[in-house]
C-alpha cells in the first residue's frame, strides 16, 4: 500500500511508541501531500533544511518552500524539512535517544551533507544551537572536523552573521535561488574527490555570496569596537550578496507541501515582487532585499493557478514587502480575480500601503473575507513620520479608512513604534490622536451589530544593520517605560485598545542584530542555561541572557543603547548588501533634519544598487 | 445527471477509504481539510453549500479517534456530474496522501443513524493470560468523557464478539449517539492488571448496523 513511504521503518516504530502522548503529533511524522520522497541510493547530496522554530511557523515560510522545490528539482539532490520540536517532544526524543530527524526520510540529520538554517529573526539563534545539539552534533563549527555535515545559514539575519560565526561553517548572503545549487554542486564534486572540509570552504569562499567566517580575522579597539576585519586567502575582502537578475524567470515552486494540521499561514503564496522602493529608514527588509524587481502579470497568474491546482488550497495570498507598489496593481488584481472568483478561491493581500489603498483595489478584494484591516503609520506625528521616511500622511490613513469603512470594515488595527530617533512627548500623543481620528471615520455596522473599534499595537524601535538607523541607540528600558506610561495616561477612549511590547524582548533583538563575534559566546552560554524558542513568550527568559552576558564580560547596552559614530567599523562592514555606507550616513543625517527622501519611483536616491550592479537592474521601477 | 438511488437525499456518493500508518496521527478535524483539498486537487465536481460563505459539503459517517487506524471508513458528498466510480477512485487516490486510500465508491445505501456497532482489531505487546483474566471480570468500569463531563460505564455488557488470539478482536457500540472508544478497554486493563500494553495498534475493521450487516 504505502510501504514505499517508509524509508525508515525503524524510526517510525520508535515514534509510534510515544507520539500519541505528544501534542499535535501530525507535525512530527511527515508524509504530507507535496513532500518529496526520493530513492536514497540515487541521491548524491542530501540537504536538511532547518527552520529554527516550530512546524506551524516554519511551514508558513515562503523562502523554505522555494528552496525546497529548487533543490528537489535536481534528481540527485534531496532536500528535506526539519523543525524545532516543542518541549514535550524534545524531552521524549532525548529520553529515548532519538536524534533530530528530517520529516521526509525520518533519517537523523547528522547523516546529511548539509544542515542548512534559514535565519529569519534574531530570537531564533539559541534554537539553532538546540537543534544542532538534538541532532547529536557539536554546536561549535571548529569541533566538527569532517566535510559533512556542513552547517550553513541564510536569510536576512545573515547580513550581520557575526554573533553566529562560532556555530556555522558558512553563510549564504542574498537571494538563494542560484547560489544554493552552486553550493550543492561543489559538495557533489568535493565528496567525489574526498576533499577536506578546509578545501571545501576555501573553494566555497570564492563563490559570490558565500561568506566563510573562519577565513576572516576580527580585531578590536580598547573600547570594544571593531578595529579591523581581514580576509585570509582565498576569501574576498568583501562578501557581496547574491541577487537574482531575471526575477521573472527565477525558480518558483509548482507545488507546496500541504500540511495535515493547521499552520499559521495555511494557503498558497505567490511572490509578486522582491525589494522595496520606499526607503522607510527603520526597515531592514526595505534595504537588504533591494533591488526592486517585479514578476510579470502572466507569470504571477501562471504560478497562482499552478499552485492552487496542485495544492488544493482555496486561498492564495500575494507576498511582497509592499504589494500595492506593483506597477500595474489594478491590472494584476483584475487578472487574478478573473481566475480566483471563477474557481472559488479567496485572494488575500497582506501588504498594502495606505496611500495606494484605492477604491478599485478594495473592490477587487471585496470578495475576500472582511475581518480586520491593518495599517502601519509607525509614528504618531507627521514630523516623526518624516524623520523615519514613512511617507504616509494622516489624510492618507483617514481616506483609506473611510473607503474601507464604506466597504464594510468596522475594526482597524494600527501599528506604531516607540523610541524612534528624535521622538518627543508630542509625537507619542500623536499616536492616540491618530487612533481617535481613525475611529471617527468608522461607521457602525448595525446589521451585524458591530460597533467600530481600533486596536493600537505599540512596539519598541529596534535599530538594524544596513538601515540609516544602524547608528542609532535603542531607547533604554527607563525611557521606554516612561514613554509607554505617557501614552497610557494620555489615551482615554474605551473604543481604542492599546497593547505594548515587552522591552526585554526588543532589547535582546537589538543586541543580537548589531552584535559582533564575541557575542557568540553569550549565545552559547544562554543556550547552555536552557534558552531556546526565545521568540515565544512562554520560553523567553531574559534573566538567563543577562547572566550569560555577564559571564562573558559583555554589556548588552554596548550593543543596543550606544550611538555609533559614522566612522566606526561596523562588525558587518566586510559584507556588501549593495547599499552604500555613504547613502546610509546621508539618510541618517536627513532623518535628524526631518528631511524625507522620495521613493525610488519618484527619484533615484543613489542607494548604491546601481553603482554596484548597474542601472538595468532597477528597470521594474520605471 | 441521472438520479442515483441514495439513502441520504443531500448526497449521492459514498467513498469508503482506509486511513492507516502515519495517517492515524491526522485528527478528525484535520481529516476534513485533507479530504476537501484532495477533492479539489482531483478536480471532482462536488456540490458546495450555498449562502454567505459557500463550502464543500463532505460528511463523515463515523469519526475515528486520533491514533487509531481504519480500513473501511466512510464519507459522503454529492457529485454534480455523472462519473465512472472507477475514475473517481483513481483521481482521489492520485490526490490523497499515501496513507489514505479510497477503496470503494458506491451510492449510499444506509444512513449514518443506522450505524450501531464497530469491530476493532487490537494488537499490542500484552500479557495474554492477564488480559484473558481481565476480560472475564464481572464488570469493566471505565470513565467515559461525555459532553457534560464524565460518566461511569460498564464495558462488560457492551463488548460483543470478543476473541483473543494473536490479536484481540472485539465489537463495541458505535455511532453518533453512543460510541465507545476501544482505547478505554486498554486503559481499564492497565489500571486493573498493572501491565503496560506496548506497541499498541488499534484498527477499526468494520462499521456495522443493528442487524449485523456491514454499513453500506
Amino acid at each position: 500500500m504505502s510501504e514505499n513511504l517508509y524509508k525508515n521503518t525503524e524510526m517510525m516504530d520508535k515514534l509510534d511508541e510515544f507520539l500519541l502522548d505528544i501534542q499535535k503529533p501530525a507535525r512530527y511524522i511527515g508524509g504530507e501531500v507535496g513532500s518529496v520522497i526520493k530513492d536514497k541510493s540515487k541521491v548524491d547530496v542530501r540537504f536538511a533544511f532547518c527552520f529554527p522554530d516550530t512546524y506551524e511557523i516554519g511551514m508558513s515560510h515562503l523562502g523554505m518552500k522555494i528552496l525546497y522545490g529548487l533543490k528537489n528539482a535536481v534528481p540527485n539532490y534531496w532536500c528535506e524539512r526539519v523543525f524545532m520540536p516543542l518541549p514535550d517532544m524534545e524531552e521524549q526524543m532525548r529520553r529515548r535517544g532519538i536524534p533530530l530527524y528530517a520529516l521526509e526520510s525520518l533519517d537523523p540529520i547528522r547523516e546529511f551533507d548539509f544542515i542548512g538554517f534559514t535565519i529569519q529573526y534574531e530570537l531564533c539563534y539559541t534554537t539553532i544551537l538546540a537543534m544542532l545539539d538534538l541532532a547529536g552534533l557539536p554546536v561549535l563549527a571548529e569541533e566538527r572536523t569532517a566535510l559533512t555535515p556542513l552547517v550553513v545559514g541564510g536569510g536576512p539575519c545573515v547580513c550581520n552573521a557575526e554573533p553566529l560565526c562560532d556555530f556555522f561553517d558558512l553563510f549564504i548572503v542574498g537571494d538563494g535561488e542560484e547560489v544554493n545549487l552552486e553550493l550543492m554542486r561543489l559538495m557533489e564534486r568535493c565528496k567525489k574527490e574526498n576533499a577536506s572540509k578546509r578545501e571545501f570552504l576555501e573553494r566555497a569562499a570564492q563563490i559570490e555570496g558565500i561568506y566563510v567566517p573562519s577565513l576572516y580575522k576580527v580585531e578590536y579597539n580598547a573600547d570594544g569596537t571593531v578595529s579591523k576585519i581581514t580576509a585570509e586567502e582565498p576569501a574576498p575582502q568583501t562578501v557581496t550578496k547574491r541577487i537574482v537578475r531575471d526575477f521573472d524567470k527565477a525558480y518558483f515552486p509548482e507545488n507546496f507541501v500541504v500540511p495535515f494540521c493547521d499552520i499559521v499561514h495555511n494557503r498558497a503564496v505567490v511572490e509578486v515582487l522582491r525589494g522595496c522602493i520606499r526607503g522607510c529608514r527603520f526597515c531592514q527588509a526595505g534595504y537588504i532585499y533591494r533591488p526592486f524587481r517585479e514578476k510579470s502579470k502572466g507569470t504571477i497568474l501562471g504560478q497562482t493557478r499552478c499552485l492552487c491546482e496542485n495544492t488544493g488550497y482555496d486561498e492564495v495570498s500575494l507576498s511582497s514587502l509592499s504589494t500595492s507598489d506593483y506597477k500595474d496593481i489594478e491590472g494584476l488584481l483584475k487578472t487574478l480575480t478573473d481566475y480566483t472568483s471563477k474557481n472559488g478561491i479567496n485572494l488575500s493581500l497582506p501588504s498594502l500601503r495606505v496611500d495606494r489603498f484605492s477604491e478599485e483595489v478594495l473592490r477587487e478584494i471585496s470578495d475576500v473575507r472582511k475581518s480586520g484591516l491593518t495599517f502601519a503609520p509607525e509614528a504618531g506625528s507627521q514630523r516623526l513620520r518624516d524623520v523615519i521616511n514613512k511617507n504616509v500622511t494622516e489624510q492618507n490613513v483617514l481616506d483609506s479608512v473611510k473607503i474601507a469603512s464604506e466597504g464594510g470594515y468596522s475594526s482597524v488595527k494600527l501599528y506604531f513604534m516607540l523610541g524612534l530617533p528624535t521622538e518627543t512627548e508630542k509625537d507619542i500623543e500623536g499616536i492616540f490622536d491618530l487612533a481617535k481620528a481613525v475611529i471617527g471615520q468608522l461607521t457602525s455596522d448595525r446589521k451585524k451589530g458591530r460597533s467600530p473599534s481600533v486596536s493600537v499595537s505599540v512596539s519598541t524601535f529596534i535599530p538594524k544593520p544596513f538601515t540609516p538607523f544602524e547608528f542609532e541607540p535603542q531607547a533604554s528600558e527607563e525611557e521606554i517605560r516612561s514613554k509607554q506610561k505617557h501614552l497610557m495616561e494620555y489615551a482615554s477612549d474605551k473604543r481604542i485598545t492599546i497593547s505594548r511590547s515587552k522591552y526585554d524582548v526588543s532589547l535582546l533583538e537589538a543586541v543580537l542584530a548589531r552584535a559582533d563575534r564575541r557575542v557568540g559566546r553569550a549565545i552559547y552560554l544562554a543556550w547552555k542555561k536552557g534558552c531556546r524558542l526565545d521568540g515565544w513568550d512562554e520560553f523567553f527568559d531574559i534573566r538567563k541572557w543577562r547572566e550569560a552576558f555577564a559571564e562573558c564580560g559583555l554589556e548588552m547596552s554596548f550593543y543596543a543603547n550606544r550611538r555609533r559614530e559614522y566612522d566606526e567599523v561596523a562588525p558587518w562592514s566586510h559584507i556588501n548588501m549593495l547599499i552604500s555606507r555613504e547613502f546610509l550616513i546621508s539618510e541618517n543625517r536627513k532623518a535628524h533634519e526631518g528631511v524625507t527622501t522620495p521613493n525610488c519611483r519618484e527619484k533615484c536616491s543613489d542607494c548604491g544598487v546601481i553603482k554596484n550592479v548597474g542601472g538595468e537592474i532597477c528597470r521594474a521601477i520605471r | 445527471m441521472s438520479e442515483v438511488r441514495s439513502a441520504v437525499p443531500s448526497v449521492n456518493t459514498r467513498v469508503f477509504f482506509s486511513k492507516t500508518g502515519r495517517a492515524k496521527y491526522i485528527s478528525h478535524l484535520d481529516l476534513n481539510r485533507v479530504m476537501q483539498r484532495a477533492i479539489r486537487r482531483a478536480k471532482l465536481p462536488v456540490w458546495y453549500t450555498e449562502g454567505y460563505s459557500p463550502h464543500m459539503y463532505v460528511q463523515f459517517m463515523l469519526p475515528l479517534s486520533l491514533g487509531q487506524e481504519g480500513v473501511r471508513e466512510a464519507m459522503d458528498f454529492r457529485l454534480l456530474e455523472d462519473m465512472d466510480y472507477g475514475e473517481v477512485t483513481a483521481r482521489l487516490n492520485e490526490a490523497l496522501p499515501l496513507d489514505i486510500r479510497a477503496v470503494e465508491i458506491a451510492a449510499p445505501v444506509m444512513k449514518n443513524t443506522d450505524i450501531t456497532t464497530a469491530e476493532y482489531e487490537i494488537t499490542a505487546d500484552i500479557d495474554r493470560e492477564k488480559f484473558l483474566e481481565f476480560a472475564q471480570s464481572e464488570k469493566i468500569i471505565v470513565e467515559k468523557k461525555t459532553k457534560k463531563g464524565t460518566s461511569e460505564v460498564d464495558l462488560k455488557p457492551l463488548i460483543t464478539e470478543l476473541s483473543v488470539g494473536e490479536s484481540i478482536t472485539l465489537r463495541l457500540p458505535a455511532g453518533n449517539d453512543f460510541n465507545i472508544n476501544p482505547a478505554l478497554l486498554l486503559e481499564a486493563y492497565r489500571a486493573a492488571s498493572g501491565d503496560e500494553p506496548r506497541s499498541v495498534r488499534i484498527i477499526r475493521t468494520k462499521i456495522l448496523c443493528a442487524d449485523g450487516s456491514e454499513f453500506a
